[in-house]
């Protein structure tokens, strides 16, 4: 029940919210849902007991209405919990158009996202799958900047030809299933699927969730996209929307055809390896500080999808720790770049400079939050980068030498775009610039509290998805272990 | 820990005087005044020395020879523990008392030296920060807490040199810096992630007692070792790794004393030798890091001839003395290293900070061809700079004598060679330092204006540095001069040095008289060149010989690295992006895409309004899916 609640919290706010005119109030209700909602999760992680719900569906196709979880659930739902809350506050005090609708869509996009998250049953998922896309598409499309048009019709196909792959695997799983055929995932894991099968199974069921992550190179939709979309479009798509690739994933792929993975491991890790360099040094010299961020961000997803796919238990947790600590890192990236596009009216790196002069509070938060975003220890993205690299050692030593690549390449393309933005001489028409106000505090250090506490006391987290982990990389033991036995 | 006082127990107060420091300087920026700020990260350090010297002393009278205090389990998963716990020993100690103390002094000099900075307080906070990252280096029982502390000077050390960040120079510098540590941050992590599949572990105690099962050049250790060293490398700063130091001069002068000599850059002799075990089982790695270590000191040294810019001068002479530290560290003689590591930390951090001394007075004029003459002016600072020079061009009773003489005659008993080409750069050494000090403070001031000595807070430290550089040799007077080298024996519990082959003490001597009269010679020398005849430098790119210009453009190596590396990343970036990025991946998606709606004018003709149809193909549609259900 608890999940139910979980669950329609964000989309009852949101019914409410568009009978609201008053746009300061509106915010606030929506605030207020995130937290309790964010609230009501974590009673639900330090709860003993686990919770499940399931009614009866659309019974003719043997699909229920089944929300339940495991760590990674638990994960997924935490992130995406813990996140609103913030990316509803950015929006306080800054004049937007429609709030009531802005906020509507962003806390249906809340509720779809946790259906992603809690769905036990395929068909349910591909639903709230596919229920996430149309608010954020309107939110991109009616709140976005320059050539919004174009972009965001090139963002929604894209993610839309993935999902019928997808859809399509769906249906051919469901077929697979013995008696009176099901979606349930459960059901899923027990198909014992040939491994010819598998082979091109694993790319139809893969191809969604490698343009949702994105990995390379099925990546092109992601700059413009993160260019052009409103600052909370944006948090919603780099802090939880690229996870759901990686959910879906774990979910889909690894239980369900282990031989796929294991026949196409090496191939997929190096596309993602590809992804992580070529990223990293394409940033180097972007001039647009949105672009810029995003191709870091594409960066470090392209990180874990490799440490996904080596699937060990260092890997596993690296990129489960990965999913929070990027999801909050990146939202503060994202924060602060619209302060300073709002400060300066620019984005563009060659008209910024020497703001630190200005603005020094805003140059070490901004600081902070850099050096979270290149792993340094005592924050949470070095647990995560070291623990994904050990898992990559653990495959290959190349794969970690070129993964870890990114703890040179981040601090080169990071570093440059902090002195191109803050140090320097102050740039002509600055210097009225004021310094970040209390608002931006109340947004920022919880967040930044979160990088630094995870990085000193990384435990919790661990623990919460401890054994899941074990039961994730124990679907592919058998059969690796089988292949290894057949090589012998 | 059984029969240790408790008190051990608080061993984390160290570290934590300095974080408090950063924490109140830091947070309270726009509050404190200047002095404020100073006295508060002066006294923490202080604290912490304090703490230090005590613990010293509880060690010492508990019998025990280390002990591991453990703070909390910081990441504990599957077969991976690896516990936030510090390890006392005799090397950690020496470290810490070496940070501390000298911190102490170099903090206390800023105050001084910094007045007047609009950032001071910001100053005092990274100063702090550095200071604690720096003990959590030292402290550390574990490979991982060792690194945390790695980085974390690299932050500060990144923060520090771009202080002044008007100027893109200096951030250059900064970046430079931090990006060369990097590239040598990943192979120190990787040397840790062997580590850990090797032994399970990552703490020193457990790698350490089951690294006796590996034979000597088992092919994982010589691995281990070799991407250690390559962490080692960036961070002290050796060949191909060291060009950022000469840059990192872009930082206050106390910034380059405390970090850029006494402390940070010896980070990676303290690594080394703290896993003496691992690298006495690695003998390729050794001589790796003998020929590393040679060559780094000579290169530096030759470059260190001709620079005419004071920092930059004692900044070359900083890489060379690490590479004599590497040697030493190559030789097997990790306590020798240790030793001269702590003889270096007081005559090079008393060099920075005279030097510092000299560039107040100067109004920021950091050309030693426009100084000179100084030596009137400048009476405390001219001979605390003295007793420096002559510890480092290794002079008796000075402490450089003992530590280099140390290393010299390792090396004559590894082979003759080693120990001519080790006496050559020695003698180099001397000449530029000596060619500083004359330009500097003798003959007549070359620049109008009024120099002053400077005040109390400043001098106060020059004085204990120089006594400290002067007389730290007595910390381990060899047998042969009737001491009984209590610096090694102290460090033989938690350094395992190579079976030292005893050379003779006549032999000795006869080594110690050869190198006496070349340094006397070569002081000689240089006064001849510097006060005799009173020649200053020429100006830089005038000189008619090849070779010097070669040596004044530093063997162009800079300009090798931006040419092989900076650039054609730059072009890299530029071509992905312009070309991959935006002419073949994007516009094939964009493809597919117009081939779709091509494909979709066919179709269009079928949507014509036509409401019977429409509903026509769905019905078809639900049918053909319920078919399909049903068959299959």
């Amino acid at each position: 029940m608890i999940l139910l609640i979980i669950l329609i919290i964000p989309f009852i706010t949101g019914l409410s919210l568009l009978l609201i005119r008053n746009s300061a109030i509106l915010k606030l209700v929506a605030l207020i849902s995130a937290v309790a909602n964010l609230l009501v999760t974590l009673s639900l992680i330090f709860s003993a007991s686990v919770s499940s719900y399931s009614v009866d569906w659309i019974s003719f196709l043997g699909t229920k209405f089944t929300l339940g979880y495991d760590g990674i659930s638990l994960i997924m739902l935490f992130l995406t919990n813990l996140l609103f809350p913030f990316i509803v506050l950015a929006g306080f005090k800054r004049d937007q158009n429609q709030t009531p609708i802005l906020y509507a869509l962003i806390l249906f996009t809340q509720s779809a996202l946790i259906g992603v998250f809690l769905a036990q049953n395929a068909f349910l998922f591909y639903v709230f799958w596919e229920l996430a896309l149309i608010p954020v598409y309107f939110i991109l499309l009616l709140w976005g900047g320059e050539g919004r048009r174009n972009i965001t019709l090139k963002f929604f196909i894209y993610t839309l030809t993935g999902s019928l792959f997808l859809l399509f695997g769906i249906i051919y799983l469901y077929q697979l299933t013995p008696g009176s055929h099901t979606t349930d995932f459960s059901a899923f894991y027990q198909l014992n699927i040939p491994s010819t099968t598998q082979v091109w199974l694993f790319w139809i069921l893969f191809i969604a969730f490698a343009i949702k992550m994105p990995v390379f190179p099925f990546h092109t939709w992601q700059p413009s996209t993160y260019t052009m979309a409103p600052t909370q479009g944006m948090m919603i798509l780099a802090g939880v929307m690229t996870k759901m690739g990686i959910y879906g994933a774990l979910r889909f792929l690894f239980p369900i055809v282990p031989k796929g993975v294991l026949y196409w491991q090496n191939t997929v890790i190096i596309m993602c390896l590809i992804g992580v360099i070529y990223a990293s040094v394409i940033a180097f010299r972007q001039t647009n500080l949105k672009k810029l961020i995003a191709f870091s961000s594409m960066a470090h997803i392209s990180l874990m999808a490799a440490a996904m796919f080596v699937m060990n238990y260092y890997a596993l947790q690296g990129l489960l720790f990965q999913v929070i600590s990027h999801g909050v890192t990146i939202i503060a990236l994202f924060y602060i770049v619209n302060l300073i596009g709002e400060r300066t009216g620019t984005l563009d790196l060659s008209q910024m400079g020497g703001i630190k002069l200005r603005a020094p509070n805003l140059a070490i938060l901004l600081l902070l939050v850099i050096l979270g975003s290149i792993a340094l220890p005592l924050t949470a993205g070095f647990i995560c980068e070291f623990l994904m690299i050990t898992g990559l050692f653990q495959q290959s030593v190349w794969f970690a030498v070129f993964g870890g690549l990114t703890m040179i390449l981040g601090a080169v393309y990071m570093l440059y775009a902090y002195q191109r933005v803050m140090l320097g001489d102050l740039r002509a028409g600055f210097e009225r610039i004021p310094d970040i106000r209390s608002l931006d505090y109340i947004f920022l250090i919880p967040l930044i509290i979160i990088i630094l506490g995870l990085g000193i006391f990384p435990q919790p987290l661990f623990n919460m998805a401890d054994e899941s982990v074990y039961a994730m990389q124990n679907f592919l033991k058998p059969v690796a272990d089988s292949i290894l036995a057949i090589i012998r | 820990m059984v029969g240790l006082i408790p008190i051990i127990n608080i061993v984390w107060l160290i570290p934590a005087f300095p974080l408090l420091g950063f924490l109140i300087t830091g947070s309270a920026y726009k509050r404190l005044k200047h002095r404020q700020a100073g006295i508060i990260a002066s006294a923490m350090v202080f604290f912490s020395f304090i703490a230090s010297v005590v613990l010293y002393f509880v060690l010492r009278s508990s019998g025990q020879e280390s002990a591991t205090v453990t703070l909390f389990d910081w990441i504990a998963i599957y077969n991976m523990n690896i516990p936030f716990a510090f390890l006392i020993d005799h090397l950690s100690l020496t470290m810490m008392l070496i940070i501390t103390g000298v911190g102490f002094l170099i903090h206390l000099y800023s105050i001084g030296y910094m007045s007047g900075d609009e950032r001071v307080n910001s100053f005092f906070a990274q100063m702090n920060l550095f200071t604690f990252s720096m003990l959590l280096l030292v402290m550390g029982a574990n490979y991982l807490v060792l690194f945390i502390g790695w980085e974390g000077v690299g932050l500060c050390s990144y923060l520090l040199i771009g202080f002044w960040f008007k100027n893109p120079m200096n951030n250059y510098a900064a970046r430079k810096a931090f990006v060369m540590n990097r590239i040598g941050d990943l192979g120190f992590i990787l040397g840790i992630i062997l580590l850990f599949f090797t032994f399970k572990s990552v703490s020193f105690s457990e790698v350490f007692s089951q690294a006796s099962a590996f034979q000597s050049g088992a092919p994982v250790i010589t691995m281990i070792t070799l991407l250690l060293l390559v962490g080692a490398v960036g961070k002290s700063a050796q060949i191909p790794l060291f060009t950022w130091l000469p840059d990192a001069m872009a930082g206050p002068t106390p910034v380059s004393a405390l970090i850029h000599a006494a402390t940070m850059v010896t980070a990676g002799v303290y690594m080394i030798a703290r896993s003496s075990i691992l690298y006495n089982l690695a003998p390729i790695t050794l001589n790796v890091i003998i020929i590393l270590g040679l060559a780094t000191a000579i290169l530096a040294a030759v470059i260190a001839l001709r620079q005419n810019d004071i920092k930059k001068v004692l900044a070359y002479s900083t890489v060379s003395q690490l590479g004599y530290m590497f040697l030493a560290l190559g030789l097997g003689a990790y306590s020798t290293a240790i030793f001269h590591l702590t003889t270096h930390a007081f005559f090079k951090a008393l060099l920075f900070l005279g030097a510092g001394s000299v560039i107040h007075a100067m109004g920021g004029e950091q050309d030693i061809r426009k100084m000179g003459g100084l030596s009137k002016t400048m009476p405390v600072t001219y001979v605390t700079f003295f007793a420096g020079t002559l510890a480092i061009s290794g002079i008796p009773p000075f402490s450089g004598f003992f530590s280099k003489d140390l290393i010299l005659s390792k090396a004559f008993e590894h082979s003759v060679l080693l120990y001519i080409v080790a006496l050559v750069g020695a003698l180099l050494t001397c000449f530029y330092m000596f060619r500083l000090l004359y330009l500097v403070f003798f003959g007549e001031q070359r620049l109008p204006g009024h120099p002053h000595e400077s005040p109390r807070v400043m001098t106060i430290p020059l004085v204990i540095l120089s006594i400290l550089a002067a007389f730290g040799g007595v910390l381990n007077i060899p047998s042969f001069l009737g001491g009984n080298s209590n610096f090694s024996n102290f460090l033989q519990s938690s350094v395992i040095s190579k079976a030292p082959e005893e050379i003779s003490h006549s032999t000795e001597i006869g080594l110690i008289l050869t190198s006496l009269v070349l340094l006397s010679l070569v002081i000689l020398l240089a006064y001849r060149t510097y006060v005799r005849k009173a020649l200053v430098p020429a100006e830089e790119g005038k000189s008619i010989f090849f070779f010097n210009r070669l040596i004044e453009r530093k063997f162009y190596i800079d300009e090798i690295y931006t040419e092989v590396f900076e650039k054609p990343f730059g072009f890299l970036s530029d071509f992905l992006f312009s070309k991959v990025e935006n002419t073949v991946l994007d516009p094939a998606v964009d493809g597919i895409g117009s081939a779709t709606s091509g494909f979709g004018t066919l179709v269009r003709r079928i949507q014509r309004g036509n409401i019977s149809f429409y509903l026509f193909a769905m019905v078809a549609g639900i049918l053909l899916f319920i078919i399909f259900i049903l068959i299959v």
